[in-house]
C-alpha cells in the first residue's frame, strides 16, 4: 500500500510537517561559541512511517489499521532523527527545540539519563507542530549522539531479523558495547571541556 | 589461567611446565629473573612460580620490583634452601606462598590452586559504595539508572577510591599504581582520569563524588 492512499488527505500535511521540522532543526546555532563554528547538529533523517510498520503497531496495541487511527492514536507518522556529536550538544538542541514557538512539547523520554535495558540510548521528544505547513500535526525527534546512532543501527538490524543465531550472546555483545560507547562519549566530551577550560 | 614459571635448572623447567599444563595452566617459562620481570611487566599472568636462585636477577628481586610497582599478582616462591630465614624474607618480600625442593607435585599445584583461588575470589567480587557498584571481573560501574564500561585506568582509579572511601589519596600514589615509577607520565593525567569518573557518576545519579582537595589528593565521598 502507498503512504498516499493509507494516510489519504493527511498525507501531503504529513510530508510539509517533516520538511518543516528538518528545516527547523538545520536553523539550530552552533554548538557552543567555541569560535570554530563546530555545528549542534551533524546530520539529520527523517521519514514518514511506512503503512505496512504502522499497521503492524496499531494492531500490537488493538486499533483499527487504518491511516485514521495512526493520526490519531500514533505519535510518530513523522519521525526525525538528528545525530549530534557529544551528548551535551544533545541537551542543548533539545532545549533550543522545545523553547521554539511553533513547537509544543507534549511528551519527553530521555534515554540518555535512564537508558533502556538493553543500552539503547537517545533523548526522545513528542512535538505538536502549533504553527506552519505541519500545523496540527505531532512528530517524534530522536536526539542521540553519532556514536550511539552507530549502535542503535546495529540493534536495529538484529530487532528485526527473524532468527538471530546465539541470540543472547549478541544482546549481552550488544549491551556491553552500548556501555563502553556511552563511556567513551562522556570521556570525548570530558575532554572538550578540558579543552575549552585551558586545561 | 595462565602461569609464568621462572626456574633456571633445565630439566625441572621442562619437568613442571609439564606437569602445570597438564593440570589445565597455560605456563611460559623462563630461565633468569631479567626475563622473568620482562614477561610480567606485561601484565598478562594470573599467577607466578619463581625459583630464587636464579642467574642475572635472582627471584627474591623480581618479586621486590613486582611489589614495588604495587602489583599484587600472587607469586609462589621455589627454593633449595630450607632456613627459616629464608623463608621470612621471602614472604617478607611480598610472597604468597614458599616451597622447598625438592616437593611433591600434588603439593605444588595445591598451593598454585590456593593462590590464584584468592585472586579469582577477589577480582570476581563487586565492590558497592552508596547507590554505585563498580564490578571487578567486567569493569562495569553501575547505579540504578544504567552503566558504563570503564577503562582499564579508569577502573583502577575508582577501584582505589571505593577501597578507602573519606581518605584522601594523592596524585602521586594514583601514578605509582596505575601509571608506574619511572616518571615519564605527567601528573596532569591524574587529574583528567578523576574528570571522566566525576562525570560518569553524574551521569549515574551517583549518590557518591570525587572531590579535588587542593595540594592533597581526591576523596571519595557522599554527595551532600
Amino acid at each position: 500500500m502507498t503512504p498516499q492512499a493509507f494516510y489519504g488527505a493527511a498525507y501531503p500535511q504529513l510530508c510539509a510537517a517533516e520538511q518543516q521540522l528538518v528545516a527547523l532543526i538545520g536553523r539550530c546555532p552552533v554548538a557552543r561559541d567555541s569560535g570554530d563554528g563546530e555545528k549542534a547538529v551533524l546530520y539529520c533523517k527523517s521519514r514518514i512511517k511506512a503503512p505496512e510498520s504502522m499497521m503492524r503497531k496499531l494492531e500490537k496495541n488493538g486499533l483499527p489499521p487504518t491511516g485514521r487511527a495512526a493520526l490519531e492514536h500514533m505519535h510518530d507518522a513523522v519521525g526525525v532523527r538528528a545525530v549530534c556529536a557529544f551528548t551535551d550538544d544533545v541537551y542543548r538542541v533539545a532545549s533550543w527545540l522545545s523553547g521554539r514557538p511553533e513547537v509544543r512539547v507534549k511528551t519527553v523520554k530521555d534515554y540518555i539519563a535512564t537508558p533502556k535495558p538493553n543500552g539503547y540510548r537517545s533523548y526522545h521528544l513528542i512535538l505538536a507542530l502549533t504553527d506552519g505547513p505541519g500545523a496540527g500535526i505531532t512528530a517524534e525527534v530522536q536526539l542521540r549522539t553519532i556514536a550511539a546512532d552507530f549502535w542503535a543501527a546495529l540493534e536495529h538490524q538484529m530487532k528485526y531479523k527473524h532468527t538471530v543465531q546465539h541470540e543472547q550472546l549478541i544482546r549481552d555483545e550488544l549491551k556491553r558495547c552500548a556501555d563502553e560507547i556511552a563511556s567513551v562519549d562522556l570521556s570525548m566530551q570530558t575532554i572538550r571541556e578540558l579543552l575549552s577550560e585551558h586545561f | 589461567m595462565r602461569l609464568l614459571l621462572a626456574e633456571d635448572e633445565q630439566a625441572l623447567s621442562k619437568a613442571l611446565k609439564a606437569i602445570l599444563e597438564r593440570a589445565g595452566y597455560t605456563v611460559d617459562a623462563v630461565n633468569d629473573g631479567k626475563a622473568a620481570l620482562d614477561c610480567l611487566d606485561t601484565g598478562s599472568y594470573d599467577g607466578a612460580v619463581l625459583d630464587i636462585m636464579m642467574p642475572v636477577l635472582d627471584g627474591l628481586e623480581v618479586l621486590r620490583q613486582l611489589r614495588a610497582r604495587g602489583d599484587l599478582l600472587p607469586v609462589l616462591l621455589l627454593t633449595a634452601k630450607a632456613e627459616t630465614d629464608d623463608k621470612v624474607q621471602g614472604l617478607d618480600s611480598g610472597a604468597n606462598d614458599y616451597l622447598t625442593k625438592p616437593f611433591a607435585v600434588r603439593e605444588l599445584l595445591a598451593r598454585v590452586r590456593a593462590m590464584t583461588r584468592a585472586r579469582t575470589a577477589q577480582t570476581g567480587s563487586r565492590l558497592h559504595l552508596g547507590n554505585i557498584t563498580l564490578d571487578r571481573a567486567t569493569y562495569a560501574l553501575s547505579s540504578p539508572t544504567g552503566s558504563f564500561r570503564l577503562s582499564s585506568r579508569e577502573f583502577q582509579m575508582l577501584e582505589m577510591l571505593l577501597c578507602s572511601p573519606g581518605h584522601i589519596l594523592p596524585e602521586a600514589r594514583f601514578l605509582e599504581r596505575i601509571w608506574g615509577q619511572d616518571g615519564s607520565t605527567e601528573r596532569s593525567v591524574v587529574w583528567v582520569y578523576i574528570s571522566y569518573l566525576q562525570n560518569k557518576l553524574k551521569a549515574l545519579h551517583a549518590d557518591i563524588r570525587i572531590r579535588a582537595v587542593r595540594g592533597e589528593g581526591y576523596v571519595l565521598e557522599a554527595v551532600e
